[in-house]
């Protein structure tokens, strides 16, 4: 306390100053959280009002129908499960090898340079553009059964591949280079080190990025106009190949209705789709929790 | 004199267009400590790491000249580098166990080898290795704990016996005890004096007193080349190059 220097009214006014700003950014960055929570809050509220009144055992079951009462979302459930499968198992496996072969095998040049640039553009790409060359190759090239969940899987497996490419690239470049030597360092082969040790590591990531990329496919509207999912389907559908619909065209639908009682329906897909969602989140959270290894 | 384990003629390595060791010869015998000692960036680690070509699975990097194992080459093309890398094993400046189990640790090079048929004859070998890396007693009442919960100076013992469970010939160890206290680094050292007898060991090390502890030869590199090799105690007693004779006296490094 004896260095006369801080006791200057000119260094008091400097630290009450920089005190200040400290306190202004705390504001600034909690009234940025909190207009943004007001307005998730003010959506759910929303929704809960206007569609929980219709949310009974006879709409989760149901299909779409002409009358309000009778309509269901367990049809458009089911055909976005369905896509949502088609879309994984198409969208996982490709993206993840990808994502390993152009991290820990492809030489570094030109070519792969191009690949790279190709990928990140392809994630930015508008959806509505995959949901056309959805419409081209896969129904009037390959004549693939229009409106269907093979066709929407397909289409959403394009737009999420690069997704999963990027978020897995990123989660095996976080593995420390210290494991791919020591693995190397006891003989083990490239793809030895790279499935044995760095994989598993990288794990979490890539299924944290899986997820959210699915979440977002789960979410698309646009490009499954394109290819005909927005059909009025009465019955859920039996296979991949069937004509359905999925959650956010059937709300598209029905928020297109003249009838006053869509508008609850609506509200209830809604909260149907948010539940959706919101288990999807869930689980990337639980799994990168479960399979994330410390050290 | 029997021949030597690993004989290295005329050998160069770039990084790219960059010049790291420069016409490097030497010759490494079995049964002792060979010590590579100078300053950061002599390219004493780059030159280690060409013997078992861990180099190779650096982008860019480029190794000339001859390096011969058992009269060996191991540079050609009839060399698989996976199967020398388990002849010629690697200890590493930070202690990198894998994040599994102490037993999978050991175990994993045995398996991707082949070198155990069954459970038991896996146990005796990840017993060995770790009895021989002076571990054993330490862990064998937790072997599936994490090898990664291990101190620090446990975690470098268990990856030197994670080297020898594969049963190598050479063990090349890049600066061991830079990241351990000096209790676990004495330990390491004791350990190093044991296991000479059964290795040809080779050893970088920023520590002059470390080398002249451990080694019964050592080389002296400075900017890519090799001043200077020979007796560890003539090298450090009476160095014949005076840029040997100012780095151990501690005039530059």
């Amino acid at each position: 306390m004896s260095n006369p220097q801080w006791q200057t009214p000119e260094a008091r006014r400097r630290l009450a100053r920089r005190h200040a700003s400290e306190r202004r950014f705390k504001a600034l960055g909690l009234g940025a959280i909190v207009l943004s929570m007001a307005f998730l809050v003010l959506l759910l509220v929303i929704m809960l009002k206007n569609g929980l009144g219709g949310l009974d055992w006879s709409f989760l079951t149901g299909s779409d129908s002409t009358s309000p009462d009778m309509a269901g979302v367990w049809g458009a459930a089911k055909g976005s499960l369905l896509t949502m499968f088609v879309t994984l198992v198409l969208a996982f496996p490709m993206g993840v090898l990808a994502a390993i072969y152009l991290e820990e095998f492809a030489p570094k040049n030109k070519w792969i340079d191009l690949v790279e640039v190709s990928i990140n553009n392809l994630a930015a790409v508008p959806s509505i553009i995959f949901g056309l060359l959805g419409l081209a190759v896969f129904i009037n090239t390959l004549h693939l059964p229009r409106s269907s969940p093979v066709v929407g899987g397909l289409t959403l497996a394009l737009m999420t591949m690069p997704v999963i490419v990027i978020s897995g690239r990123n989660a095996i470049k976080a593995v420390p280079p210290s494991i791919r030597e020591a693995a190397y360092g006891i003989g083990a082969s490239k793809v030895q080190t790279t499935f044995h040790h760095v994989l598993p590591l990288a794990l979490p990531g890539i299924l944290t990025g899986t997820i959210i990329g699915m979440a977002r496919a789960l979410g698309e509207t646009a490009p499954l106009l394109m290819i005909g999912m927005r059909a009025f389907v009465a019955t859920p559908p039996g296979g991949i190949t069937d004509p359905s619909s999925v959650l956010p065209m059937q709300i598209f639908l029905w928020s297109d209705e003249i009838d006053k009682g869509f508008v609850q329906n609506t509200s209830a897909a809604i909260i149907v789709l948010l539940v959706f969602l919101l288990a999807m989140n869930g689980l990337a959270i639980y799994l990168r929790n479960k399979f994330e290894v410390r050290w | 004199m029997t021949e030597p384990k690993l004989i290295a003629r005329n050998v160069d390595v770039y990084y790219g267009e960059k010049k790291a060791i420069d016409n490097v010869s030497i010759d490494i015998d079995n049964g002792i400590v060979t010590a590579f000692i100078g300053p950061s960036g002599c390219g004493k680690s780059t030159f280690l790491r060409s013997l078992n070509r861990m180099n190779d699975t650096i982008a860019g990097a480029k190794v000339t000249g001859e390096i011969l194992l058992d009269g060996e080459d191991i540079y050609a093309a009839s060399m698989d580098p996976v199967a020398l890398r388990a002849r010629v094993g690697m200890v590493f400046q930070k202690p990198n166990p894998f994040p599994k189990s102490i037993y999978e640790n050991i175990a994993y090079g045995p398996r991707i080898h082949g070198l155990a048929q069954g459970k038991a004859q896996m146990d005796e070998i990840v017993e060995r290795a770790l009895t021989k890396a002076g571990l054993w007693d330490e862990v064998k009442d937790r072997l599936s704990d994490a090898g990664t919960a291990l101190s620090g100076g446990q975690q470098q013992r268990l990856c030197i016996a994670r080297a020898i469970a594969v049963s190598p010939e050479v063990i090349l160890m890049d600066e061991p005890c830079s990241a351990l206290d000096p209790i676990a680094t004495a330990r390491i050292e004791e350990l190093i004096d044991e296991l000479k007898n059964s290795y040809a060991i080779v050893i970088v090390t920023h520590s002059m007193q470390q080398a002249a502890r451990v080694s019964q030869r050592t080389a002296f590199f400075h900017l890519g080349n090799l001043v200077e090799y020979g007796e560890t105690s003539q090298v450090f007693t009476t160095p014949r190059e005076d840029r040997t004779k100012d780095y151990i006296t501690g005039r530059y490094g």
